[in-house]
């Protein structure tokens, strides 16, 4: 059996006496998505910079389809085939729409041959995120939908085998989220691994094949989305109790989720 | 073979015709004035120009050269360098020391002034550019400033305060005093390389890469750009350009100094032209560089007494008035048909 696409062992950072993440231990195979839910400050996006190298781990190790990338820097993470969004979007304000897409294709594990290339390339990833009709603008003018199109374009030109989406649905319109998980799905379909980091519960319940829920830099439960959603534990930890209460309430009154 | 089967409309023929017809045209215009630029400048010291037109034109072109180099790692990269003087300085001292030690030929020591201010650059450049925005540039002025006490104390080989010479005439001249016609060839030769250099960086993958990590460092790390090898070659690039500079400056002053050579003031200019021109841009240091050394000139020569504060205040306002350089702002104007400086100091305020 090959190597999982992710893999880490006993991960984790701390900041002096805190452990912003402490010991955590995944393994993504190739083609799943793997979503992390957890409170604010629960380690979500320290993990995300953990394993793109954006942050140093204090403990633990980093392998990329097996092979051991721990404390490299972020740009050889992302020649290994990672990429990332950032949860405060990170546009180049001065480029244009297409050419913050084209640095993707141009430096990414699969680089464009030309300049020229590289832009016809974003053209393709703007086309898919909807966004090509902006790609001549600013990413200043761009809506805050629109600029998480963008932030996800970014990435994907770089055409990842490891796709770490940091919050790209936080502060998105429900129908915007709909569009936001069709997109996942079909690169999914496509055969892209994929972690989402997302606070929106109903957002990453539906498209994860597994989801590891995080409580102050530690794993807190790790299983299937159904059993999630069930499971006391997070239901407390990551919804409160009242609402907790609630969904007990409710589950004993008509007997279903 | 190819014959198009189906008769377009007039009106789409003739829309398409222009669309092709257009960016060729420019090509074609902008090849031709610049052509015809070059041959102005190439015959104008015969022709037009006395002996000290020359000279301060061929102190414009130093500059033009000396603003491009800054341009790479303060425009396109982000990084103000405020110690661009040090690679000037190193390569002014290389060409003096060994056209006034060894004997060497002028010719021999202008690779030799390259090769130390890039060698220099990326020494310095390693651990300097892992500093960002105001700790970067202190630090490269410091770097600068140092440089200069440390020549100044190697005086057996570089005569201290009290400067070296270059042997320029009699039996000792390896290379022969150009004058100011040949320095105002060497300096046009030099300000059309760095022109042509920064020209090719802008369209490559390399500049694209530059402009990344100057508007954000960690996303164009995490699109897979080699961060530190991107800055360090630019830095290097600057060099490559600037310690040139330095070294034909020497030869055409023969005596040089320490206070002259590592002049922050010249890291200062180069600054300016580039910010006023506008930065990041192939034309702005050109404009930059022109305007600035003719006005300077130009004040000193009519005002005399006051030419430094008229300089310094005009500077001042042309910040507060053209904060993004003068090429971004005709850009601009031109791309929305209106000419309006308190737009831009509205959007751009400081």
């Amino acid at each position: 059996m090959s190597a999982p696409v992710l893999e880490t062992r006993g991960l984790g950072r701390r900041f002096g006496g805190l452990a912003a993440v402490d010991d955590v231990s995944l393994r993504v195979e190739e083609g799943t998505v793997i979503g992390v839910i957890g409170p604010n400050g629960a380690g979500k996006s320290t993990l995300i910079n953990l394993i793109t190298g954006h942050l140093k781990p204090t403990r633990g190790t980093v392998a990329i389809d097996g092979r051991d990338v721990t404390g490299q820097r972020p740009w050889a993470i992302a020649k290994a085939g990672v990429a990332r969004t950032f949860q405060i979007v990170k546009p180049f304000r001065e480029l244009t729409v297409r050419e913050n897409v084209a640095i993707g294709s141009m430096f990414g594990p699969e680089r464009a041959r030309s300049v020229r290339e590289a832009r016809e390339l974003a053209d393709e990833v703007l086309e898919r995120v909807g966004l090509l009709g902006e790609a001549g603008a600013r990413p200043g003018g761009l809506s805050v939908a629109d600029a998480r199109r963008l932030e996800l374009a970014k990435a994907l030109a770089m055409r990842p085998r490891l796709l770490l989406l940091d919050e790209v649905m936080a502060g998105l319109r429900p129908g915007e989220i709909d569009r936001a998980l069709e997109l996942v799905r079909s690169l999914r379909r496509g055969g892209m691994t994929i972690l989402v980091v997302e606070h929106v519960m109903k957002a990453i319940m539906s498209v994860s094949d597994s989801v590891l829920v995080m409580q102050e830099g530690r794993e807190l439960v790790r299983g299937a989305p159904e059993e999630i959603v069930r499971d006391q534990r997070v239901i407390e930890a990551y919804l409160g109790q009242r609402y907790a209460r609630r969904v007990s309430e409710r589950d004993s009154g008509n007997g279903h989720a | 073979m190819a014959t198009p089967t189906r008769p377009a409309s007039p009106a789409a023929t003739v829309l398409g015709r222009w669309r092709i017809a257009r960016p060729r045209g420019r090509w074609l215009a902008l090849a031709l004035v610049a052509l015809a630029g070059l041959a102005v400048l190439l015959l104008a010291p015969h022709y037009l120009l006395l002996g000290s037109e020359q000279r301060t034109l061929g102190s414009v072109f130093m500059f033009v050269a000396l603003a491009q180099a800054w341009n790479i790692i303060g425009g396109f990269a982000g990084y103000p360098s405020f110690g661009n003087v040090v690679f000037f300085g190193l390569g002014g001292y290389t060409t003096a020391i060994l056209m006034a030690k060894a004997g060497a030929s002028f010719w021999l020591t202008l690779p030799a002034a390259a090769a130390v201010g890039v060698l220099f650059a990326v020494l310095m450049g390693v651990p300097v550019l892992r500093l960002r925005g105001h700790y970067f540039a202190i630090a490269t002025l410091g770097v600068a400033e140092g440089v200069r006490e440390v020549v100044i104390n190697l005086d057996g080989l570089t005569g201290g305060n009290s400067g070296i010479t270059v042997p320029a005439v009699g039996p000792e001249a390896v290379t022969s005093y150009p004058g100011n016609t040949g320095f105002y060839f060497y300096f046009l030769a030099l300000a059309l390389a760095a022109v042509a250099v920064v020209w090719l960086v802008s369209r490559s993958r390399f500049g694209f890469g530059l402009r990344a990590i100057a508007q954000d460092e960690d996303a164009a790390a995490a699109a897979g750009l080699n961060t530190t090898r991107a800055k360090v070659t630019a830095f290097a690039l600057s060099a490559l350009i600037t310690a040139p500079a330095g070294a034909i400056y020497a030869f055409q002053q023969v005596t040089i100094y320490p206070a002259r050579l590592f002049d922050v003031e010249i890291t200062v200019l180069m600054v300016i032209m580039v910010v006023l021109g506008g930065s990041g841009t192939v034309l702005g240091p050109v404009v930059g560089a022109v305007a600035l050394q003719y006005l300077s000139e130009w004040l000193r020569t009519n005002y005399t007494d006051l030419h430094t504060i008229i300089f310094g205040a005009i500077i001042v306002l042309a910040v507060v008035l053209l904060p993004m350089g003068a090429v971004n702002f005709a850009r601009e104007s031109w791309a929305h048909r209106r000419v309006s400086l308190l737009e831009t100091i509205r959007t751009y305020r400081l």
